[in-house]
């Protein structure tokens, strides 16, 4: 489904910050990144649909089963492989003023032209399945409230409706969670977890204790390389390996 | 006494500079006040104004309001277009931009009525140098501030359409026009209240309309025409700043409801 080979990335300032970061990704599986703040995990989730370009290394993505390379595209080559990849953010991207269903169609906008979005939008039965998008994450009573006027948790649902509603083989998700308190964060997280069903999700998380519950492999990053591949089941040297063992508050974090 | 001194000199300078404006501009009160009789004679002779004769003021009205509508809706099309070459956030050709906003910059500092004179150079007189002049001064404006509203937007849903494959049009339509519409509609609605303005004194250096008839009557000394010129002339302003509130109001309005 995904290929990563031989990423790496140098930041502006010249340090290396990605060195050599491979692996693979199957469909089904919830891959979560790992890694202490700084460490790159969201450079590397932006390297995967082509936001951040890498210096080095190639971005496989193989979901009708042809093989495309993504990294090195550009314009509508470009365009036309992130149709294939959902992403959801840390924090709100929606845009504020449009509807919350307004919001889930331009999950579509991949699939059609821009004459057909100028001219006449999306049609009903799209509508419907944007509706019902909505519904799979519990909110189609707010479908025509305008998005300002949710919560950040109702927000990234909505953002995760935008995503079933696009249909992508991919989902990467940057810290969909980070800006949720603690109850919020299960509820999305359980609208997540099933999509896999559909396509495979990468995310990259800050708490090692919650991604066991829903990840179903972790993916540890330090000092730009990969040092952990396996279970979601961290034991005490899984974290020292990813996090190390100088930092007592981190691990308290983990515990 | 000395904390005063240090402004002795700036304020010396002031008046000094003041007095010598007022030399120059031959500023007479006395005149001012000798002509006082003069002017009650003239409104003397624009009392009672020519009532009979305002309905053939009408046409010339609304072809005022028309070159101002005109003037003002395509200047905010193309504003808008410009805004987005003018902005710092919606294309990487820095020159391209910087160009923009020179010649927006430029625009702004010729006096509309310049501008009136080069179209009428080209087209020569009537409504379209008129509406052509309004069209440019209201881009010099509204190019302006669109592009800053433009500027201001909230990136993140710009780039999470970016990441799933929208074309830039696409982006501009979803993520960045509902985010800059309220702050396009209020300016354009102020600018077309200063359009309606500009069209009755363009009127006067050749873009017809209601100018045209206030000017015209005052050379024949129809002075009851002329009158009659002012009032329609005040009539339209008034209507024009109402219909524009009453707009605004709805859209406000609209707002708060949705």
């Amino acid at each position: 489904m995904l290929t990563l080979k031989n990423i790496s990335k140098k930041l502006p300032d010249g340090r290396l910050l990605l060195k050599d970061i491979s692996f693979h990704v199957q469909k089904g599986e919830f891959v979560g990144i790992l890694g202490e703040s700084g460490v790159g995990k969201t450079v590397l989730l932006r390297c995967i649909n082509g936001l951040t370009r890498p210096d080095r290394g190639e971005v496989i993505l193989d979901g009708d089963g042809i093989p495309q390379k993504i990294n090195g595209k550009k314009g509508k080559e470009l365009r036309t492989i992130r149709r294939k990849i959902g992403m959801i953010f840390q924090g709100s991207i929606l845009v504020k003023r449009l509807t919350v269903l307004e919001n889930v169609l331009t999950g579509g906008l991949g699939r059609i032209s821009t004459v057909r979005s100028l001219v006449y939008g999306f049609t009903d039965k799209e509508v419907d399945q944007a509706l019902r998008a909505l519904d799979q994450v519990g909110i189609r009573s707010l479908a025509h409230r305008r998005a300002e006027t949710l919560s950040g948790g109702e927000m990234q649902r909505v953002a995760i409706a935008r995503a079933i509603f696009q249909e992508p083989h991919l989902l990467l998700a940057d810290e969909p969670v980070s800006n949720l308190d603690p109850k919020n964060t299960e509820v999305v997280l359980d609208f997540l977890k099933p999509l896999t069903k559909q396509m495979a999700i990468v995310g990259v998380f800050h708490a090692p204790k919650l991604v066991s519950k829903y990840c179903t492999r972790i993916i540890g990053i330090r000092d730009g390389l990969v040092v952990y591949d396996g279970s979601p089941e961290l034991d005490d040297t899984a974290l020292n390996l990813i996090y190390g063992t100088k930092d007592r508050s981190l691990k308290e974090m983990a515990n | 006494m000395k904390r005063y001194s240090k402004y002795l000199l700036p304020g010396g300078l002031f008046f000094l500079i003041l007095w010598g404006g007022m030399v120059v501009c031959r500023i007479d009160p006395i005149l001012l006040l000798k002509g006082i009789p003069q002017g009650i004679k003239l409104f003397g002779y624009m009392i009672p104004p020519a009532w009979e004769k305002m309905p053939e003021l009408v046409k010339p009205a609304l072809e005022t309001l028309q070159i101002a509508f005109v003037g003002t809706a395509l200047g905010a099309c193309f504003s808008f277009l410009i805004g987005l070459i003018a902005a710092r956030n919606i294309h990487s050709f820095r020159l391209l931009r910087d160009v923009t906003r020179a010649l927006l910059s430029a625009e702004r500092a010729l006096p509309d009525l310049i501008v009136m004179l080069f179209f009428v150079a080209i087209v020569g007189f009537g409504a379209f140098p008129g509406v052509m002049a309004l069209m440019a001064s209201s881009i010099g404006m509204l190019g302006k501030l669109f592009a800053d509203a433009i500027e201001e937007v909230d990136p993140k849903p710009i780039e999470s359409l970016e990441a799933i494959g929208a074309t830039k049009i696409q982006v501009i339509h979803y993520a960045i026009l509902p985010q800059v519409l309220p702050s396009l509609i209020a300016n354009t609605l102020y600018r077309f209240e200063v359009n309606i303005r500009m069209s009755v004194l363009l009127g006067v250096v050749g873009a017809g309309g209601i100018g045209y008839s206030l000017v015209t009557s005052m050379r024949l000394l129809k002075y009851q025409e002329s009158m009659g010129a002012i009032l329609i002339i005040l009539l339209l302003v008034i209507f024009c700043e109402k219909s524009a509130e009453l707009f605004r109001k709805v859209m406000i309005g609209q707002e708060l409801l949705k």
